[in-house]
């Protein structure tokens, strides 16, 4: 993702605990991420993995992510083509996961209540903002340590072991 | 410093280590399931190209969601994973039948006390009931950094300590004081803690009974938890070696008398009733009252949190001389091939094939409908198992509660959900 911070586009709105069971269920689980895509939450919102645009806004309540912590969930949301999702909290695994395979991700109190769906928003990831563009309300979100930004933007953790610039991983 | 951060400061080569500090830690164990090992294999052929594994003794591979591949795609998925521990030397790969991971894992003696643990699966954090640090980690972290470095990063958790006192009704089993921690912090209670167990009642439990808590704190969005390693600790992990010579050398940390926590939670269990997961998370807890009298299809008793032999030794005393509800299916899978072992000789497994019960393999059984358990639109599961999310099992409108493995029988017999203080 290089240096792209900012993400503009139609916000998606889910609510609390929503498992990554939910995502990628079981029988999609041999299927590759892009084939994921096409199955992505659509029991909870059917529209959205057929009319998810490459740029959109997921924005999800408590606890986003949870259950299993497999990684083929956030996988086949980024195959989804959505730019950045926000959370009023993700669950550990799901947060770890995303940082990992380069999902844009940003946690901030008060978002759910701060979107609807169909709302255009607009996030910046380093700066930890988001505004929504449709009612003009804006919120302060909690910045990543820089050790997870610059995780984020080597485009996860593999290229940025590759790029030699993982924190200790020459020594120890 | 507690247990976790000593153990997180030795393994990164530091004196202390502080809540909100990131580090880079050995790791000890890798663990992976069926499913996740064929997922972790991909990332590392696909994306770290001419990489070698640095220690093939530290993995382990353990086939617990199929016990007996029903499909091509799963047959395939096995096979891959059984190549590439061949190919690399991964010695410690338990195939099909042998298990729920985590119980073959503690059986096998595998972790000791002091290890750093990581496995691709939520459940990992049990370990801290044997005085380790483990947690669950991605399939990148694992392919990426666990595999070729034997290496790990974690950000070191503030702790929260649960206070556990007094003693269980009758008919409350630790299942309903852990599902009742669970629906008390809420699923997302604890996101990035590390929980600590403690308190009269958890050192009264034996170590089986304490792991069912660290098994659930991912469940309250814990990063770990554990029990602060005392002599129960030692024996148990003794006992593991008992009959084979050269016990591993293992180093116990356990906490300062002044370690901090972020927040300390008091349980009085003498209050707690059984408890109920109801649809659709597992955070509905309410007690089993709210459930009671909703007919099931299914029952089950298995999975990482069910499927011990005192859960299955609870089953048999229900179903002495008693039959299984007509119109439920009552599901008996064992959490380890030793359990199954144990059950036989017990005579527990003719007690509840007579009663109209099916034996399934070893294996994680229902837990995600992998190889087993998935319902159909209108039924309903009453289970042991440790998650009811829509989806997991069948179709999205299928409801699944999770219980005791004495409510899970209490209900099997009366063919609806029954609290199991009523029965006779």
């Amino acid at each position: 993702m290089a240096t792209n911070w900012i993400f503009q586009g139609r916000c998606w709105k889910f609510g609390d605990n929503i498992p990554t069971d939910a995502l990628t269920p079981t029988h999609v689980m041999f299927k590759s991420p892009q084939e994921m895509a096409a199955f992505v939450l659509e029991t909870l919102n059917p529209e959205f993995p057929k009319q998810v645009r490459p740029g959109d806004i997921l924005v999800a309540g408590r606890n986003f992510g949870c259950s299993s912590g497999r990684a083929l969930a956030t996988k086949a949301l980024k195959a989804t083509g959505i730019g950045a999702v926000v959370a009023e909290q993700f669950s550990r695994t799901f947060y770890r996961n995303c940082l990992e395979i380069g999902l844009p991700l940003l946690e901030a109190t008060g978002v759910h209540a701060l979107v609807n769906d169909g709302d255009e928003v607009r996030v910046d990831i380093k700066a930890a903002t988001l505004e929504n563009l449709t009612t003009g309300k804006r919120l302060q979100g909690a910045p990543p340590s820089q050790f997870l930004l610059g995780m984020l933007q080597a485009g996860g953790l593999i290229p940025l072991l590759k790029s030699g610039s993982f924190p200790g991983s020459a020594t120890r | 410093m507690n247990m976790v951060e000593k153990i997180l400061a030795r393994k990164s080569g530091q004196k202390s280590v502080a809540p909100g500090d990131v580090v880079l830690t050995d790791i000890d164990l890798m663990l992976m399931h069926d499913l996740s090992a064929n997922f972790v294999m991909k990332v590392f052929e696909n994306e770290m190209e001419g990489a070698s594994i640095a220690d093939p003794s530290k993995l382990v591979f353990a086939f617990d969601h199929n016990f007996a591949p029903a499909t091509r795609d799963a047959a395939e998925a096995l096979a891959a994973v059984r190549r590439f521990a061949a190919k690399h030397n991964v010695k410690n790969l338990f195939d099909s039948g042998c298990g729920s991971i985590h119980h073959v894992v503690m059986e096998a003696g595998l972790v000791t006390p002091g290890m750093i643990v990581i496995g691709c699966d939520s459940h990992t954090p049990i370990y801290g009931a044997l005085g380790a640090f483990s947690t669950g980690v991605g399939n990148n972290s694992m392919a990426a950094l666990g595999f070729t470095q034997n290496k790990g990063w974690f950000k070191v958790p503030e702790t929260v300590k649960i206070h556990f006192h007094g003693t269980p009704m009758t008919a409350v089993q630790p299942r309903d004081i852990s599902q009742f921690l669970v629906g008390k912090l809420g699923e997302d209670g604890a996101i990035y803690k590390a929980l600590e167990y403690a308190g009269p009642y958890i050192e009264s439990l034996d170590v089986n009974d304490r792991a069912l808590f660290p098994l659930q704190a991912i469940d309250v969005g814990g990063k770990c938890g554990f029990v602060n390693p005392d002599d129960k600790t030692l024996r148990h992990v003794r006992a593991l070696f008992g009959n084979k010579p050269g016990t591993p050398q293992f180093e116990l940390f356990q906490n300062d008398a002044d370690c901090r926590y972020a927040e300390v939670v008091d349980i009085d269990v003498s209050r707690i009733e059984p408890q109920v997961a109801c649809p659709p998370t597992v955070g509905n807890v309410h007690p089993i009252d709210v459930a009671v009298g909703t007919p099931i299809n299914v029952a089950e008793a298995g999975g990482s949190t069910g499927g011990r032999l005192s859960d299955i030794r609870t089953l048999a005393r229900c179903f002495a001389n008693r039959r299984v509800h007509p119109g439920v299916r009552l599901q008996v899978v064992p959490a380890s091939r030793d359990i199954y072992l144990a059950a036989l000789k017990e005579g527990l497994f003719e007690t509840l094939h007579v009663a109209g019960a099916n034996i399934f393999p070893p294996s994680a059984g229902s837990n995600q409908a992998f190889n087993m358990g998935a319902l159909a639109e209108d039924e309903v599961m009453i289970s042991t198992q440790a998650r009811n999310f829509p989806g997991r099992n069948g179709h999205p409108k299928a409801r699944h509660f999770l219980a005791s493995a004495l409510t899970v029988a209490a209900s099997a017999l009366t063919g609806k959900i029954t609290d199991p203080r009523t029965l006779r």
